[in-house]
């Protein structure tokens, strides 16, 4: 528990809220057993191992909680009040990897071509242009913006290649949300989020979950859509060395198209969030 | 394994289960490498990590003369240096970027990664072929004991009752990959019975390791 640093008064997903139920589900937080379950009265319901209550908050689909007192509300998603949007509970996958790992993978975009191949990129468009980076002080938020990619199949709902804009947001140290070019309505951004539970330092369960613009495409067909992708992105995730994410420069080498994650290590490293961290080079 | 006081050679696995164009993971004393082949057909290794986000380079792919690691496409020559970064094609990568490789040799169809720097070559097998590679969950003192024969000088054991049969043994933490060699005389029929042979000594090598456990 002494590891938890800072990131132990922030808040988690521990569930999808549409699943809960009387019986509750077993699951853990930051190496804490916990309970998640429906009271009578149909709100959520977070218990600890030892009996103790959890905060609770039901939001974008999912319940969350966090094992100490957390000082900041749950960061907002004003998308998630646009009236219009579809929302989609993607599901869980469980990754024997850092959490924050995982979230990393997330803000990347050169992987497209090599782990998404002939969906979200594909050879020999696998130049990342400049963009920007910047850690937002009044937010307190990573966001990286005019991130633009060619990609063949951008959504389920894609026809056709398209060059795809993004932006990036990182409001919580195991969350991440993306803002990406919507096919069916320029002008708008389609939201996908990736909502990381911390189960152990080396091993998440991911919650993606989406608000999107798209009244054709079937829900399974859009569910199958994003695990398809995040069971790619496994299979790198359980296998990088170390599974800590370092944060110390010197045991990776990044380059211009990582300063996204350059900005999130930097970010990690500064409010102290180092569960799923590497400090010390090794 | 053949050792001397500045390093040593493991016998990483056998030419024929490394085509062109191909990658693998292989183990050395001196820890997981990425044993590739380039399409030219010269056999590489290099430590099992991309220097760039730690991915595994055995999972990677090869072109050409290159390995890739499948994460971003980074490209390392046979000699370790980063020649492609695909977000930045325009880009000649610093010569800083590169992987650890070891020295390879492929001698009588068995290939052989050095770790340190050994003074003598790998040993020759004479009129020994090799046949297969298996892995037995079991250590070496085990298959010696099973075959009824200590490993000699150059890392070989005999196999009771078929001396015709050899097997060359490398550690690969609480397993040990297993090569089968046979007479280079011996007909189809005796490479199948040397097979079955070696299969069913693993399964004795096994049994006793579980009963020793």
């Amino acid at each position: 528990m002494m590891k938890a640093g800072a990131m132990i008064d922030e808040w988690y997903p521990v569930g999808l809220f549409s699943r809960l139920t009387e019986t509750g589900n077993k699951t853990a937080l930051m190496g804490e057993p916990i309970e998640v379950a429906r009271a009578q009265d149909g709100s959520a319901r977070v218990t600890s191992g030892n009996g103790r209550k959890l905060p609770v908050r039901v939001r974008y689909g999912h319940v969350w909680s966090s094992l100490g007192n957390p000082v900041k509300e749950l960061f907002a998603i004003p998308e998630a009040d646009q009236p219009g949007r579809r929302f989609v509970d993607v599901g869980v996958v469980r990754v024997r990897c850092s959490p924050l790992r995982a979230v990393e993978n997330f803000l990347d975009i050169a992987h497209f071509p090599f782990v998404h191949t002939d969906i979200l990129g594909a050879e020999p468009h696998t130049e990342v242009e400049n963009y920007k980076v910047e850690i937002r002080e009044d937010e307190d938020e990573v966001w990286a913006t005019q991130v633009k990619f060619y990609q063949p199949q951008a959504a389920k709902s894609a026809t056709g290649g398209i060059t795809t804009e993004y932006m990036y947001r990182v409001p919580a140290p195991t969350c991440s949300v993306l803002y990406k070019t919507c096919p069916p309505r320029p002008g708008e951004w389609d939201v996908i989020t990736l909502f990381v539970q911390p189960l152990a330092e080396d091993l998440c369960d991911v919650w993606p979950w989406m608000a999107l613009f798209d009244d054709e495409t079937p829900m399974t067909d859009l569910i199958h859509f994003q695990q398809m992708i995040f069971l790619q992105d496994r299979s790198i995730l359980e296998n990088q060395i170390p599974a800590l994410l370092p944060l110390d420069p010197g045991m990776e080498i990044p380059t211009r198209a990582d300063l996204t994650s350059v900005a999130y290590r930097r970010w990690l490293k500064r409010h102290n969030y180092t569960y799923g961290a590497q400090l010390v080079a090794q | 394994m053949p050792s001397d006081t500045a390093g040593s050679w493991t016998p990483v696995a056998l030419s024929a289960d490394l085509p062109a164009a191909t990658v693998m993971p292989a183990w050395t004393s001196a820890g997981s490498i990425a044993l590739w082949r380039s399409q030219s057909g010269r056999a590489s290794a290099s430590s099992d990590r991309c220097p760039h986000r730690g991915m595994r380079l055995s999972h990677g792919f090869v072109r050409g003369e290159a390995l890739s690691c499948i994460y971003h496409g980074w490209s390392y020559s046979p000699a370790g240096g980063c020649v492609r970064i695909p977000a930045h094609p325009d880009l000649v990568p610093p010569e800083t970027i590169r992987v650890a490789v070891q020295t390879v040799e492929e001698l009588d169809g068995v290939i052989w990664v050095a770790a340190g720097q050994p003074a003598a070559q790998p040993p020759r097998l004479g009129d020994l072929i090799p046949l297969r590679s298996l892995t037995a969950e079991a250590g070496i003192e085990e298959i010696e004991a099973v075959a009824g024969a200590k490993a000699n000088a150059d890392g070989l054991i005999s196999v009771a009752d078929y001396p015709w049969v050899r097997l060359l043994p490398t550690p690969q933490g609480d397993r040990t990959l297993v090569h089968v060699l046979i007479e280079q005389s011996r007909g189809i029929e005796d490479r199948v019975a040397a097979s079955r042979i070696a299969e069913a000594l693993r399964r004795r090598v096994e049994a006793r390791q579980k009963e020793a456990a």
